[in-house]
């Protein structure tokens, strides 16, 4: 006879389609409750998403300007001489290195001794930090700068007492416009302003200059034609090796005095360096998110107590202890999952808000979004297990009782 | 003991031997070696004092608890083996609950809620809706369906209650202190509702502590101390 009632005994069944239709009613009548709690992994999710998303963003922007700058720019300079204090470069350096195959352009700057002031009334010593270089008429083209007004020295120019301003020069000198009468008192001369230079994120401290042609300066300023720095394009593939001959080529006689550097690391490591804070803020977010499940949990279970009768009524209609704990599981899954898409979507925004705004390109990792999603449906999970659990395991005469 | 053969045409529900003892000290003995049988088409009222076993025996009719000894046949199932899971099954095909406090969900409609009751029977949402339906037009709410139970009087969201309880159909319908939160004219008019549903031939059990209400039954059960005290069948 056990045999036959097990072969006739009905079945309880709950559609996926109502098992969502369930899990959703008890968000559903409780609104605003519903939307509180999900917006702890709303706020989470948000700050993931959008913190990932800025600093892809902002890499790529970073990657970009590297990119146009180029990576393949070595620069050359003196260094410390073996206890004899500053050395300078050889005379013939230039020249040595132009005989470096790969390389295709070459620019050279000096430092000048000498100050610089808007007029001849300032008094001395005021010199706002800029400082004065000479340098070669490809400068430009070998930091791929642009010009902000004005134009370059050129062969004209650089032999007259015409000057060229970094971009934080000509702001410290307060000069914004350009008129053939637009001078400065440079080292106790006239020089006239012929160009504004845009900023030269490759070699910072040009911005500072005033930048004269070697003609001037050996004319004005007593310039012996000695070079302190030599700016050095090869072609990428060829980078590295032409790096490792530069200091021997520069000095074959004490070629340790002679320091190469490449001006886009600087730029990598500010990427590296974006890298680390955005793993602080991931760690943040994270800690967000942790909050918001506990959230979640903690109105689980809270729903669970409350709706005890709910609960009672759907045992004596049939419901099986599963399916009592899959509605509370939908229940809390739907709450973080919403909560997610919600914050992706806000993170998303707020990406594509501040790209805009920094004239950054949009990027927005797969990872992050998936990455979202993923950890709210988890998150979701995890806190609703313990309040299904507790639902289905609550005996149906004990959820039945009234007060 | 042996169990009694089951026969073509089962009772809807029968109790054999059913002892109910919660453990304790001293142990209490909420029903003690009862047997009550009861036919398809049958109306019956069990009445008894508070502390008679009244709640343990709602329970265990409807197998909500399992008893401490003695068999429950619903339809002519033992229900003595089954599974959690199976005893969920037997509800959802076999019984039809009736609460005092009618248990409606506050979010849903009249026709919603009783289409509840069909919920975990297997039966597609769109049948489920013609057959919700169809039995709030039985209960005389078809002007009601899309009302939320806070929109409805006592009566009428026990009637809907009712619906939900017999829209699937079941063996019996198990009421239990169904007037209790009604006022007289709606207890009068529910008790007719009962009625009317029983000469239809639905299997009607009431368990109630008001004499008066079980007299309104056409066999009453004496419930004392856990015992049957008194069957008008007998």
């Amino acid at each position: 006879m056990s045999i036959e009632y097990k072969r006739n005994a009905p079945k309880s069944h709950l559609s996926f389609f109502d098992t969502l239709k369930v899990g959703s009613s008890g968000l559903r009548s409780r609104r605003l409750r519903s939307a509180l709690s999900a917006l702890g992994i709303t706020i989470g999710i948000a700050a993931l998403v959008g913190i990932l998303g800025l600093s892809e963003s902002g890499n790529a922007d970073l990657m970009n300007e590297l990119d146009a700058l180029g990576t393949n720019l070595l620069t050359i300079e003196a260094g410390e001489g073996f206890g004899t204090g500053t050395v300078d470069l050889p005379k013939d350096a230039p020249a040595m290195v132009r005989r470096i195959t790969p390389v295709y352009e070459v620019a050279t700057v000096t430092k000048i001794p000498g100050n610089v002031y808007r007029n001849d009334l300032i008094r001395d010593g005021r010199t706002r930090g800029i400082t004065v270089f000479a340098a070669d008429l490809n400068l430009l083209k070998a930091q791929r700068g642009t010009v902000q007004k004005g134009a370059y020295l050129t062969k004209v120019t650089s032999q007259f007492p015409s000057v060229v301003l970094g971009s934080v020069a000509a702001e410290r000198l307060g000069i914004k416009t350009l008129t053939p009468e637009k001078k400065i008192w440079l080292d106790e001369k006239w020089f006239t302003v012929v160009g504004i230079l845009n900023p030269l994120p490759l070699a910072a401290d040009l911005d500072r200059a005033a930048i004269i042609g070697y003609k001037s300066a050996e004319k004005f300023l007593n310039h012996d034609g000695s070079v302190d720095k030599i700016y050095v394009r090869a072609y990428p593939e060829h980078i590295l090796d032409v790096r490792s001959v530069m200091a021997a080529t520069v000095n074959p006689e004490k070629p340790e005095e002679v320091q190469v550097s490449r001006a886009s690391d600087v730029l990598e490591a500010r990427a590296a360096a974006n890298t680390t804070f955005t793993n602080l803020f991931v760690g943040l977010g994270a800690v967000a998110l942790l909050v918001g499940g506990i959230g979640i949990a903690n109105v689980m279970v809270i729903a669970v107590m409350e709706r005890r009768n709910e609960i009672g009524l759907r045992r004596a209609l049939g419901a099986t202890k599963f399916h009592v704990a899959i509605q509370f599981l939908t229940e809390s899954l739907l709450l973080s999952s919403i909560g997610g898409v919600v914050g992706i979507i806000a993170g998303i925004v707020v990406t594509a808000t501040y790209s805009v705004f920094r004239e950054w390109p949009i990027v927005m990792p797969e990872y992050a979004v998936l990455g979202g999603m993923v950890s709210s449906i988890v998150i979701g999970g995890v806190a609703g297990f313990y309040p299904a659990l507790r639902a289905a395991n609550m005996p149906p005469t004990e959820a039945l009782r009234t007060r | 003991m042996v169990k009694p053969k089951v026969e073509n045409a089962p009772f809807a529900v029968q109790l054999v031997d059913v002892s109910k003892i919660y453990p304790g000290s001293p142990p209490v003995e909420a029903l003690l070696n009862l047997s009550i049988a009861v036919s398809p088409g049958e109306y019956v009222g069990i009445v008894g004092a508070s502390g008679s076993g009244k709640s343990t025996l709602l329970h265990v009719i409807g197998t909500l608890s399992r008893p401490t000894s003695g068999a429950v046949y619903i339809d002519g199932l033992d229900t003595a083996g089954m599974s959690d899971g199976a005893l969920s099954g037997v509800r959802s095909k076999n019984v039809g609950f009736v609460f005092q406090d009618f248990f409606l969900l506050s979010g849903m409609s009249a026709v919603e809620n009783v289409e509840n009751g069909l919920l975990y029977s297997g039966i597609r949402a769109s049948e489920r809706r013609i057959r919700a339906m169809n039995m709030l037009e039985r209960v005389g709410l078809s002007h009601r369906i899309k009302h939320l139970p806070n929109e409805l009087s006592g009566g009428e969201q026990q009637r809907v209650a009712i619906a939900r309880a017999l829209v699937h159909e079941p063996s019996f319908v198990l009421a239990d202190e169904p007037t209790g939160n009604l006022d007289s004219k709606n207890t009068d008019s529910l008790m007719e509702l009962l009625a009317t549903l029983n000469s239809e031939g639905t299997t009607v059990i009431l368990i109630t502590h008001d004499p008066e209400v079980a007299a309104m039954s056409k066999r009453q059960i004496v419930l004392k101390d856990g015992r049957v005290e008194g069957d008008s069948l007998s």
